[in-house]
């Protein structure tokens, strides 16, 4: 099971942090892996001005709605498919 | 002692909604709504004859003068006299004119008297049902006026209105308008929802709207007064300038009776170790512009800061303004409408634990956030729920 946290502190959530839960969520789901992935939320990680921060098991990424779904293959799809 | 307890936990709620008929640009309506320190609360709701500037004039001159008057203690036989001598004749009519209703409720949410001059009667709801009071008759000035003394209990509702309330729908809907003991039984259905007197009086003066087909044909205005006990809040956000008078918050904040509400990532994380428990977020965006809330136990609701308390301060300004925005809060499920919910509906006394520590993350000229904001935020939130008639009590840490 992959833990991915993403950050909805305040700094986060203006730079985007509901585009990428919802991308990831969608994305997760059309590719079937609820049971191999689990997402969640997580308040201020102190990272703010790297936002949106991203944790993929305590690995810190930094993520954009722009890149989530780059993200979401590269870290999650590929180390889990 | 305990009698003493019972007696002081019970207060007032009070609020107002007028509108305009169509086409004035002023209300012929005024209300005053006076708190005076010992807490005795004072509403006094007048209607000038006809409507325009020469109505407004009228009754905003009636209702402070007798509102003042009261407050400073003196007899209705004054006030009426000085109105009476006060007030502009009106050269089509020959009379200074202008109907009222005042409402005193004695500290504690004591006695109520009520001073009725030909508006409609008040609507008294006990345990949400109709209640018809005795009224004395005297006549002042050549004036009859109504006076009864009513014996409060938790949970009367008190609605005074002027007379566009009963005559919405005349012609219309309703052919002799409104009756009040159909306003009665509407009102009745309101009861137990929690609404705020300002929301209440709100949803009547709306309803009254869409019967006149929103042409208004006359100015209309309800003001309630809800007798209530007194329940106390504790609001936290940010963490303290000194590391060190952590603990300290964190003991006061949680010894205080009442609900607890805290905000800010931060400032819910340090709680939560505080507690030995965890802070767990719930990724639901039922308001797309609002971050989600979180759960920790033993707190009643744990919010992001800046963000969701700026919409509640929106929300807080509206409230006391125009309160357009009342159905969105009274059931969005976002952490700023339970906020709101919380502090504008719930609660009477509310403390407020303020952490003036600077987040070093939001030291930053790309982000929209900074320090000076939040304690703005705070003291302007602070502001609207004095004047929504909340016990204030600010600490900084």
């Amino acid at each position: 099971m992959k833990k991915v946290k993403i950050c909805i502190g305040s700094s986060c959530h203006l730079k985007g942090s509901r585009q990428i839960v919802e991308e990831l969520q969608y994305l997760v789901k059309e590719h079937n892996l609820q049971d191999k992935v689990e997402l969640g939320g997580t308040f201020c990680m102190g990272n703010c001005v790297n936002g949106v921060s991203v944790t993929v098991d305590d690995e810190l990424f930094s993520v954009s709605p722009e890149t989530a779904k780059e993200f979401f293959e590269k870290e999650i799809l590929a180390k889990v498919g | 002692m305990s009698n003493l307890g019972n007696k002081t936990s019970l207060c007032t709620d009070a609020g107002y909604m007028s509108r305009n008929k169509h086409g004035e640009q002023l209300c012929g309506d005024h209300v005053e709504i006076i708190e005076k320190e010992d807490g005795t609360l004072i509403l006094v709701l007048a209607d000038g004859l006809g409507s325009g500037v020469r109505a407004c004039i009228l009754s905003t001159l009636t209702s402070r003068i007798i509102s003042t008057m009261m407050a400073e203690s003196m007899s209705l036989e004054e006030c009426v006299e000085t109105i009476a001598a006060t007030l502009p004749v009106d050269p089509a009519r020959d009379v200074a004119y202008s109907t009222f209703t005042i409402i005193r409720i004695a500290p504690g949410g004591g006695e109520a008297e009520i001073i009725q001059y030909d508006n409609p009667g008040v609507i008294m709801l006990r345990d949400g049902k109709l209640l018809e009071f005795d009224k004395t008759m005297s006549t002042i000035g050549g004036k009859k006026i109504f006076r009864s003394k009513i014996k409060t209990a938790e949970d009367d509702v008190f609605v005074a209105m002027s007379d566009g309330v009963e005559h919405a729908g005349i012609g219309g809907r309703y052919n002799f308008g409104w009756k009040r003991t159909d306003i009665a039984e509407w009102l009745e259905g309101l009861y137990n929802v929690g609404f705020t007197a300002k929301t209440i009086s709100t949803i009547l003066v709306e309803e009254c709207v869409k019967l006149y087909g929103n042409e208004p044909g006359d100015d209309t205005t309800a003001a309630t007064i809800r007798i209530r006990r007194r329940e106390p809040m504790n609001f936290m956000m940010g963490p303290p300038a000194n590391p060190d008078d952590l603990g300290k918050m964190h003991a006061l904040f949680f010894s205080k009776e009442g609900g607890r509400i805290i905000c800010g990532g931060t400032t819910s994380q340090l709680a939560a170790k505080y507690l030995g428990k965890e802070v767990v977020p719930v990724l639901d965006y039922s308001d797309p512009d609002i971050p989600p809330i979180a759960t920790v136990e033993g707190v009643d609701l744990v919010t992001e800061g800046v963000v969701t308390v700026s919409r509640v301060l929106e929300y807080a300004r509206d409230h006391l303004d125009e309160n357009k925005l009342y159905s969105k809060w009274n059931t969005g499920r976002d952490g700023a409408s339970r906020i709101a919910r919380k502090l504008f509906e719930e609660a009477t006394d509310i403390n407020f634990f303020v952490g003036r520590a600077v987040n070093p993350a939001h030291q930053n000229p790309n982000l929209p956030i900074n320090f000076n904001i939040k304690m703005q935020l705070i003291d302007e939130l602070a502001d609207c729920l004095k004047k929504m008639g909340k016990r204030i009590k600010v600490s900084y840490f």
